[in-house]
């Protein structure tokens, strides 16, 4: 993947993002106080996110903290061009905060998490950011362009943290249905926001200017 | 059950719920695995998964936004600060980091740690100084709340981080005294306290014995060569964790904290083994 240029639609970082990164590269290198500074910018973002997910003020704090030493261990794992520092550190929150309810309700489809390695050292992959530089309306309208059951089918499995069998049970819906209403969803919104469904024909990312 | 290979095929039919996290966990394994051995192209899981940050951003919107309390940047700022105490980082940066930087130098040059602790000291003020210098301490006392959590105890991990968190507000006062609560020959049990401007004493433990029957800790404030003096009665569960604030007394700089286990509550003299003591420590003079 070639990451020598800026990303592939020329999106412009934030002077936000310029400032996040160099907090980050200071708390790569072990600087306390960047971290605080990370944490000061955040925390609300953060805290209010984990609340959602868990509905828990105890178990919300949790996730907060697990996810900043996740972030003051792993700053290195961060790949710049890939997207912001804050969503970088939003859905590192996010995971954790769904990590946590799945843990919390066991369900008969989850295998015994005692050997799972620790939350603490796991983090979600990097994508490059498609959405970077766009503002909230432009990605309300795109979630609105959804069909309503796509819609549905992509807020429960992410901002419910429902996962694939719990949708299907929940909507009543059978399996292969929430699969390709989450697939053709997702792809859906990638064509609203960047004008490309990113095909997977060698040409993907490579998007009008 | 664990299908030990995903077909190329297969893991891209799953790209959409993977990147999403809305895979089961052995499927989520079943693919990470794949993408990390398959020579094959993904461009579909970049391209799905690219849209993941919208979805925060679409998730940020309309969502009420409630501030943290406070005790829980003192959290995170003291795991943190005990972590570098165990394990410091070098120039070399951390191992094991799987992704290389993929592009040019960092946009501000690492300082080297002479200069990382010049700065440090320089910039370090109040409340934050406080709170460092007690996971100084934590780190003393051993792996802190994240090694409880990693041993997959997030309970007993909750129950210590909220008798630091205590700790630490109590130690953020001025001229606060800190001890660390050391083990005893023979005992098992670690802490830290803080004593607060009436003379009692903040206390964080953990790995302590259960209490059974009559049993009870004690814990003792002893100034110089006078008597030990009763401060307060505990009882431990199978957690091993305890938060206790004692009763207030006379605890200058220097005076040892010691809690011992004994055999019924209430007594005025010690008659059981000590399992954990320290010594109340005043702060240093704050310059600057």
């Amino acid at each position: 993947m070639n990451e020598s240029q800026l990303g592939p639609r020329g999106r412009t970082a934030s002077a936000a993002d310029d400032a996040d990164r160099a907090v980050l590269a200071l708390v790569t290198a072990g600087q306390l106080d960047a971290l605080q500074e990370l944490y000061d910018r955040y925390r609300t973002m953060a805290y209010s996110i984990a609340l959602r997910i868990t509905a828990d003020a105890a178990l919300a704090e949790d996730v907060v903290q697990d996810a900043y030493f996740g972030v003051w261990r792993n700053a290195g794992r961060y790949v710049e061009g890939r997207g912001s520092v804050k969503t970088w550190l939003l859905s590192i929150v996010h995971h954790r905060a769904v990590d946590a309810v799945r843990r919390r309700r066991p369900t008969s489809e989850l295998p015994d998490r005692e050997d799972v390695p620790p939350p603490a050292l796991t983090l979600p992959d990097l994508w490059e950011d498609v959405a970077a530089g766009l503002d909230r309306d432009q990605i309300a309208r795109a979630m609105a362009a959804l069909s309503d059951v796509q819609r549905e089918a992509i807020e429960l499995a992410y901002w419910g943290g429902l996962t694939q069998l719990e949708i299907a049970e929940r909507t009543g819906t059978p399996l292969g249905t929430v699969k390709s209403r989450v697939r053709l969803g997702l792809l859906a919104l990638r064509r609203a926001l960047v004008g490309d469904d990113g095909a997977p024909d060698g040409a993907a990312g490579e998007g009008p200017p | 059950m664990t299908e030990p290979r995903m077909t190329h095929d297969q893991a891209l039919e799953l790209a959409a719920l993977y990147v999403l996290g809305a895979l089961e966990a052995e499927e989520a394994d079943a693919v990470r695995e794949h993408l990390a051995s398959c020579p094959l192209s993904h461009a579909e899981f970049d391209a799905l998964g690219g849209v993941v940050p919208a979805l925060i951003e679409a998730e940020l919107d309309g969502l009420e936004m409630i501030e943290p309390p406070a005790s829980l940047g003192d959290r995170i700022m003291a795991s943190a600060a005990a972590d570098l105490e165990a394990n410091p980082r070098g120039a070399a940066g951390r191992s094991g980091a799987p992704t290389a930087p993929t592009r040019s130098s960092p946009p501000i040059p690492f300082p080297s740690a002479e200069e990382r602790t010049a700065r440090a000291e320089r910039t370090r003020t109040g409340r934050l100084d406080w709170a460092l210098r007690i996971a100084a301490v934590i780190a003393i006392v051993g792996s802190g709340a994240y090694g409880l959590i990693v041993g997959g105890q997030l309970e007993r991990a909750r129950a210590f981080d909220a008798a630091v968190a205590a700790v630490v507000q109590a130690g953020s006062q001025p001229n606060a005294k800190t001890v660390v609560l050391a083990t005893q020959k023979d005992q098992h049990g670690a802490g830290i306290g803080a004593v607060t401007a009436d003379g009692s004493v903040v206390l964080a433990l953990r790995d302590l014995a259960a209490t059974s029957g009559q049993q009870s800790y004690t814990a003792w404030v002893i100034v110089g060569s006078a008597a030990p003096v009763n401060v307060g009665d505990f009882s431990v569960d199978s957690s091993g964790v305890r938060g206790f604030t004692t009763k207030p007394a006379d605890t200058p700089a220097g005076a040892i904290i010691a809690v011992t286990l004994e055999p019924n509550a209430g007594n005025t003299a010690p008659a059981g083994p000590i399992v954990v003591a320290g010594q109340a420590a005043a702060p240093p003079p704050a310059n600057g």
